[in-house]
């Protein structure tokens, strides 16, 4: 077993060593803070593990697997599992450890006011969440990804329901769940027919082109459900009932990005489609344009977020559709960081003035100098201004889709780049400036190290990890020099006239909103995709399940429930035979002695 | 006199023995027809002992004499515990087993 | 001469049988099973095991029929009347019954070499069944005697009466 495998191992087993201990020890778990120092005992040692993995990789550039084999039968197994370490999933693991960390520790002051079981169950959670992760982002197949997939999706909902006694919370998480499950099918039924096909689980799979199309556009309908694409996009809103630490973690950093991980990690497969690969583009192109319109609108600084990371997310798919794999997965890495930054310090905001409405803030960048103004760098890495996180990876992704299908993709991604800097304009400018909107947002205060340090470190990351692209493109085994080129210049002009017009509307205090967003508006509030989900699933799948459900009860349960009478009459009968009494017994003795001997003779 | 003849004997005195078995109530009548048995049983021993010239035969008798006493004692205080529990010794009284 | 001296005992043994196993009355059905152990105490000793004759009549006859008649009576509710002997299901207890006597006939018929008249006896006296006994199988023996203290000890513990515990407190004069 060579270091670097080891390292990553280490990396999936200490956080599973924590829950495992979390799971075990309820007493333990019901401390809280004890609880809570385990957790994150767990994911520092998985931080370590993941960097001296990925400095590993980075001096040998020798690709690693260690794995055993898994069901086996007949001399053959199934599949195996283990860890890879490559280029792919080294870099993953960093990113996925270092977020879960920062928001751990953010936890630890964000979650202060919960009861200590409630704290510990927190933490448990959180803990199973880095071990799923961490066993999807190393698997060495699609079998094992599919395990840590379905892992997290449970931990999403156990997160997102997380103040369960909270109605919306519950059923945000049910939604959730549904949504995610209705799109893991597709997993499934891509999975098995990558393995009649080829015989494995690998994506290094040679298939016919019918084949490959079959199997990658259902591997994409798994993505567009867990990476919420248009048109699953409807669970991801609801999913920020959860804390909002969970939201930067699991619905904006890592989980959501599993999606797209997925194509990265299956991109030999996505290569031979290239049907899928135009279907991709066209999902993420109207994933970004259309969430950045529904973001427009929010008044919830969370919402704004989570339509945000539905928007950034469709430029992922849409690099990948274009192509670009490491597009995808740069924009992946930096959007890690600066969108699990801008909801730690919206966490640190909404802790502070106890509302998600940004109506209820302003001025807040003076009260609150540390989070303020980590938000704004946050939001101009978002919003691609030139130096900052974003402005590489979205560059890198508008180049690849640039000509590709009548270059319209383009197009709604540059405006999606016009729309992302203008909503978030409008965010810093109405919750960080003018003037405070109640005595909450006037009183409001920074908080203690643990909320400030993760914060401080994920804003240094966000401006610093754009330079990195060259080094993570080289350890993937992919070609990238950063160049300015016209395309660049346009879309961060673009971002700067974004966030200069809502400077112009929202900068100057508090005013109508323009004609043009109050009709955005309109159209979000009929909220016209749960509609429809919910007209198809009143009307077709209820109608369905009760037919189902009909059959189930008096033809398959019947036949059970027969099978149960028959025995049951049968054993009555039998029990007659019994008598308890000694002299009948002695007869069965007698006329068994009597055979006996007379089978004897006839012999 | 025949080892034939002899084992003729212990035949029918077994299957009289079988016929009380089956037919009696009492806890007491029940042993003596078990007892009658254990004696066609050593009859058979006794007489193979003499038809072989061996005396492990009737060694086997003794023993197993011993061990029909020791049935009818214990046979016996399980029928003072019937009587004092139903009052009766007849053993299909005892039928707790059932429930 | 010999033969007819064996159907006779034959009779002794299988008419007191008969009535040990239908009789209505329970202390004559225990006194007529003496008989018929008498009556094969007689074939023992006709067979050369006068030892065992002799164990039969003291240990059956003077032990175990003694023990049977001391049961009938401990357990009879109303003083003065018979004890009976209740008979039931004799018809298929008798075809069971014949079936198996028919069957064993049926293999004693089937055998060969049974019908030749019986050798000398081995030991008239007991010293042989006496080596048999304490020599050849000793630990047999040993064992046996284990058995019958564990029988003794059994019998007792089971047929003791249990007091109710008020009851012994109550018999504390005060």
């Amino acid at each position: 077993m060579s270091p670097a495998s080891s390292f990553a191992l280490v990396a999936v087993l200490a956080p599973a060593l924590a829950a495992l201990v979390l799971a075990a020890l309820p007493a333990l778990r019901r401390q809280g803070t004890p609880a809570a120092m385990l957790c994150i005992a767990g994911s520092l040692g998985a931080f370590g593990a993941a960097l001296a993995a990925l400095s590993r990789l980075a001096h040998t550039h020798t690709p690693e697997t260690w794995s055993r084999p898994w069901l086996q039968a007949a001399g053959l197994s199934l599949a195996d599992v283990g860890v890879r370490v490559d280029g792919t999933s080294a870099p993953m693991l960093v990113v996925v450890t270092l977020v879960a960390l920062c928001v751990q520790v953010f936890s630890l002051g964000y979650m202060h006011g919960e009861s200590r079981e409630a704290f510990g169950r927190y933490f448990a959670y959180h803990a199973l969440f880095l071990f799923s992760m961490n066993v999807l982002v190393v698997s060495p197949n699609l079998l094992q990804l599919f395990a840590g997939w379905e892992l997290v999706g449970v931990t999403s909902y156990l997160l997102i329901g997380f103040y369960y006694r909270k109605p919306e919370a519950a059923h945000a998480a049910v939604k959730a769940f549904w949504v995610t499950r209705f799109a893991d099918m597709g997993l499934l039924f891509g999975l098995l027919a990558l393995f009649t096909a080829s015989g494995s689980f690998g994506w290094e799979a040679q298939l016919s082109p019918a084949v490959a199309t079959f199997v990658t556009l259902m591997l994409f309908l798994a993505v567009v459900g867990k990476s919420a694409q248009f048109p699953l996009h409807i669970w991801l809103p609801n999913a920020m009932e959860g804390p909002t630490p969970v939201s930067a973690l699991l619905h904006a950093a890592t989980m959501v990005a599993a999606g797209v991980f997925l194509v990265v990690r299956a991109a030999p497969l996505f290569a031979q489609s290239e049907t899928t690969r135009a279907v991709m583009l066209v999902t993420g192109s109207v994933t970004a344009l259309f969430a950045a319109c529904l973001a427009l609108v929010q008044t919830d600084i969370k919402k704004v977020l989570a339509y945000s990371t539905c928007s950034q997310l469709g430029y992922m798919v849409a690099a990948l559709g274009a192509g670009s794999v490491f597009g995808g997965f740069f924009h992946l890495t930096t959007h890690a960081f600066f969108k699990a930054l801008l909801f730690l310090a919206a966490g640190s905001v909404i802790h502070a003035v106890h509302s998600n409405e940004i109506g209820k803030m302003g001025g807040l960048a003076r009260r609150m100098p540390l989070t303020g103004g980590a938000f704004i760098i946050g939001a101009l890495a978002l919003a691609g201004v030139p130096g900052l996180a974003g402005f590489f990876s979205k560059d890198l992704v508008l180049e690849a889709v640039e000509g590709k299908l009548g270059s319209l993709p383009w197009i709604a991604l540059l405006a999606t780049a016009f729309l992302t800097a203008f909503y978030m304009g409008r965010v810093v400018f109405v919750a960080f400036f003018g003037a405070p909107a109640n005595d909450h947002a006037a009183h409001a205060k920074e908080h203690g190290w643990s909320m400030r340090g993760p914060l401080v470190l994920l804003a240094t990351l966000s401006v610093v990890v754009g330079y990195f692209g060259g080094d993570l493109a080289h350890l993937g085994g992919h070609a990238y020099h950063f160049h300015f080129t016209g395309g660049a210049a346009l879309a961060s002009g673009l971002g700067l006239a974004g966030i200069g017009l809502a400077y112009a509307v929202y900068g100057r205090g508090p005013r109508e909103a323009p004609a043009i967003i109050a009709t955005v508006d309109r159209i979000a509030q009929s909220r016209a995709v749960n509609r429809f989900y919910e007209f198809g699933f009143r009307r077709v799948t209820l109608v369905a399940a009760d037919a189902l459900a009909w059959i189930d009860r008096y033809v398959v349960d019947g036949l059970i429930n027969m099978t149960g009478y028959v025995t049951l009459a049968l054993g009555s009968r039998a029990r007659k035979i019994q008598t308890g009494e000694a002299p009948d017994y002695v007869l069965a003795v007698m006329l068994g002695v009597v055979a006996m001997a007379a089978w004897v003779v006839v012999q | 006199m025949t080892l034939a003849g002899c084992l003729t004997l212990a035949a029918a005195l077994f299957s009289l023995g079988v016929y009380g078995l089956l037919t009696r109530r009492q806890a007491v009548a029940v042993l003596v027809s078990v007892e009658l048995m254990a004696n066609a049983a050593n009859l058979c021993f006794v007489a193979f002992s003499r038809f072989r010239g061996d005396v492990t035969g009737q060694a086997l008798a003794v023993f197993a004499l011993a061990l029909t006493v020791a049935e009818v004692a214990v046979g016996l205080a399980l029928v003072i515990l019937l009587y004092r529990a139903h009052g009766d010794t007849r053993v299909d009284l005892a039928s707790e087993m059932k429930q | 001469m010999e033969g007819t001296f064996f159907m006779v005992l034959a009779a002794c043994a299988l008419v007191p049988a008969w009535l040990a196993v239908r009789g209505a009355n329970l202390i004559h059905a225990a006194l007529w099973l003496g008989a018929s152990l008498l009556a094969t105490a007689a074939v023992y000793a006709m067979l050369g095991a006068s030892f065992l004759a002799g164990v039969q009549v003291l240990v059956y006859v003077g032990g175990v029929i003694t023990l049977m008649i001391f049961g009938v009576m401990m357990t009879r509710r109303h003083e003065g009347l018979v004890a009976l002997a209740e008979s039931r299901h004799q018809g298929r207890a008798a075809a069971i019954a014949v079936t198996l006597f028919a069957v064993i006939a049926q293999a004693i018929n089937a055998t060969d070499g049974l019908d030749a008249p019986l050798s000398a006896p081995v030991s008239a006296n007991g010293s042989a069944l006496g080596r048999a006994l304490v020599v050849d199988h000793v630990l047999a023996f040993e064992a046996l005697s284990l058995l019958l203290l564990a029988a003794i000890v059994g019998a007792v513990v089971i047929a003791r009466r249990r007091d109710p515990p008020d009851a012994r407190e109550a018999e504390v004069p005060s």
